[in-house]
């Protein structure tokens, strides 16, 4: 209930520097790119390796912020505005590093990447280590865009709307990629549980 | 909650509800989850399994010092200074000519501001190397890079148990009236008590002092909180505000906060907001041999309250104006303190709150 509080607080608390940021406030501009850096670049290195590229991509979204801070609709929250333009951004530089030959944007776009991986020092028991490495080798197999749903959604605490904002698409479509990757996740789970049933079981013998 | 009767390990890893109580319990989750536990002992290994899962599974992310933050965000900052002041652009093929113009006029006063106040205060955190630098003798460092935790012998005979990606700074020998510490990232310290010089650990925006107590700090330069969860004894926390004023000694000028066995608290980095909880599963502060036995025939209530109170070490507040003298009957060895302050509330038909590291019983008693 606290550290929810908290996290609330941390929301408001962006919420208020977009406001003022908007308003033509440099202090809080700073504030906010201080605020949501991380997570910019942690994000933005998911679909692009090379970091000079995505901090310069970072500061190209924030100066386009400030230049048109304006004209930005202060209804949609700060997170998935920025991540929003950001992704754009990240994407445009990779259409224009092509050649002109290939003008399908499909063809172009980067796709999302993400490493999923178990803390296995923090992990006590053997058994409980495998069925972590299981779960993540299901979560690789997934297609790229039902994991950048899962990534936003689970480990960077952001809804469906946000999400569809960011990813461009409607919110029940954000809500259908979801379902498809769990509805996948549990068939396959399954098959894990039944396949590895007999090694666990030797796991629990000796633990 | 009947339609988790059938839940597997994956659906519950990826259950909204689940997650948030393995990641920010409430007490609602706690009574929501427990409760069912309580209904369905079966599930217990799956809850197991799945949250470990939830605590452990990440997806990797890019490292960022916070040296290359600062620099990329003082980039930022002086390209849009720069246009302001007319000078060549640091990366000028990345500023488009509509920008300047339209940042130029009203930017010049902006960045004026954003200067002294960059003069006046420096609005990143506190790290580990100003800390370090600042400490008055040399300093031996260690330095986790393995996957598992290490153990340090400290000179005083206090042990570290220094945790993966983390690293200590502390002198060959501990002189003068305390004994200092500087951590970045999670360690477990178990100090041997001196009363005479208390122990310090400094950890970015925290400072937590001990006599002799065993407890966890947690503190990576790139997490948004700092926690410390006490184990056994009494520690104090400090927000460490000032860089400068590395003096922790006169507590009064700090604002800090005193935590028991079982008690954390977060704090939150940017606002330096502490958050006083009980950790999510407590365990009992006495040695295996001195567990009180838990199962309770035709006990008052109050006394039940009291002596669950002692096990964990957790101060139990009930409304004095409310007698809690019925007697009860229950066997609730092997539960968590959680559950069996659960059971003993539903039992009696009150409902209990655990806020600030205590627990709270509301209700009109019982007779």
């Amino acid at each position: 209930m606290k550290t929810q509080k908290v996290f609330q607080d941390l929301r408001d608390e962006e919420t208020r520097l977009w406001d003022s940021l908007l308003q033509g406030d440099a202090l809080a501009f700073e504030a906010l790119i201080t605020s949501c850096y991380d997570l910019l670049f942690q994000y933005g290195q998911k679909f692009v390796a090379d970091r000079e590229l995505v901090k310069d991509a970072i500061q190209d979204v924030f100066l386009e912020i400030w230049e048109k801070r304006q004209k930005i609709d202060s209804s949609i929250p700060p997170k998935a505005y920025l991540l929003a333009c950001l992704r754009r951004r990240l994407h445009r530089m990779q259409k224009k590093s092509w050649p002109l030959l290939f003008t399908d944007p499909s063809d172009t776009q980067s796709d999302f990447m993400v490493e999923f991986s178990a803390e296995y020092q923090h992990i006590e028991r053997e058994k409980d280590r495998l069925l972590a490495a299981q779960m993540t080798a299901l979560l690789h197999q997934l297609p790229s865009r039902q994991q950048e749903a899962i990534y936003l959604r689970f480990f960077k605490g952001l809804d469906r709307y946000a999400i569809a904002e960011i990813m461009e698409i409607h919110p029940q479509s954000v809500s259908n990629l979801l379902q498809t990757a769990f509805k996948w996740l549990k068939t396959k789970w399954v098959f894990v549980v039944s396949t590895f049933g007999y090694l666990l079981s030797a796991f629990d013998g000796r633990l | 909650m009947d339609h988790y009767n059938q839940y597997t390990v994956e659906e519950l890893v990826w259950d909204v509800s689940f997650r948030n109580w393995v990641l920010s319990p409430t007490r609602e989750d706690h009574q929501l989850w427990e409760g069912w536990l309580l209904d369905h002992p079966e599930k217990r290994e799956v809850v197991r399994q799945a949250r470990t899962m939830v605590l452990h599974i990440t997806p990797d992310e890019g490292s960022l010092s916070p040296f290359e933050k600062r620099q990329a965000i003082k980039n930022i900052i002086s390209s849009v200074g720069q246009e302001s002041g007319n000078q060549p652009a640091a990366n000028p093929h990345k500023i488009y000519p509509r920008i300047a113009m339209a940042v130029a006029a009203c930017l010049v006063l902006g960045f004026g501001i954003l200067w002294a106040y960059n003069l006046h205060q420096r609005p990143v955190g506190i790290d580990y190397q100003a800390l370090v630098s600042q400490a008055a003798k040399p300093l031996l460092e260690r330095q986790n890079a393995s996957d598992t935790a290490i153990s340090i012998r400290l000179a005083d005979g206090s042990r570290v148990e220094l945790q993966p990606k983390s690293k200590i700074s502390y002198p060959r020998q501990f002189d003068g009236g305390k004994r200092e510490v500087f951590l970045s990232g999670e360690a477990f310290f178990e100090i041997s008590k001196d009363a005479s010089r208390p122990f310090y650990v400094y950890a970015n925006e925290v400072v937590t002092k001990v006599l002799g107590t065993s407890f966890v700090v947690r503190s990576f330069s790139e997490e948004q909180e700092v926690s410390v969860r006490v184990k056994t004894g009494r520690v104090a926390v400090f927000a460490h505000n000032d860089p400068e004023d590395g003096n922790a000694e006169d507590a009064n000028r700090l604002s800090g906060t005193i935590l028991d066995p079982n008690q954390q608290i977060i704090v939150e980095r940017k606002s330096v907001k502490m958050v006083k909880s009980l950790i999510p599963i407590p365990e009992m502060v006495h040695l295996p041999e001195e567990t009180p036995v838990f199962d309770f025939d035709e006990i008052p209530v109050k006394d039940v309250f009291a002596i669950i109170s002692s096990a964990y070490g957790v101060e139990i507040i009930t409304d004095r104006t409310v007698s809690y003298d019925c007697p009860l009957s229950a066997n609730l060895s092997g539960m968590s303190l959680f559950e069996k302050v659960d059971l003993v509330c539903r039992a009696i038909g009150v409902r209990y709150e655990s806020i600030d590291g205590k627990i709270i019983i509301e209700g009109k008693g019982c007779k």
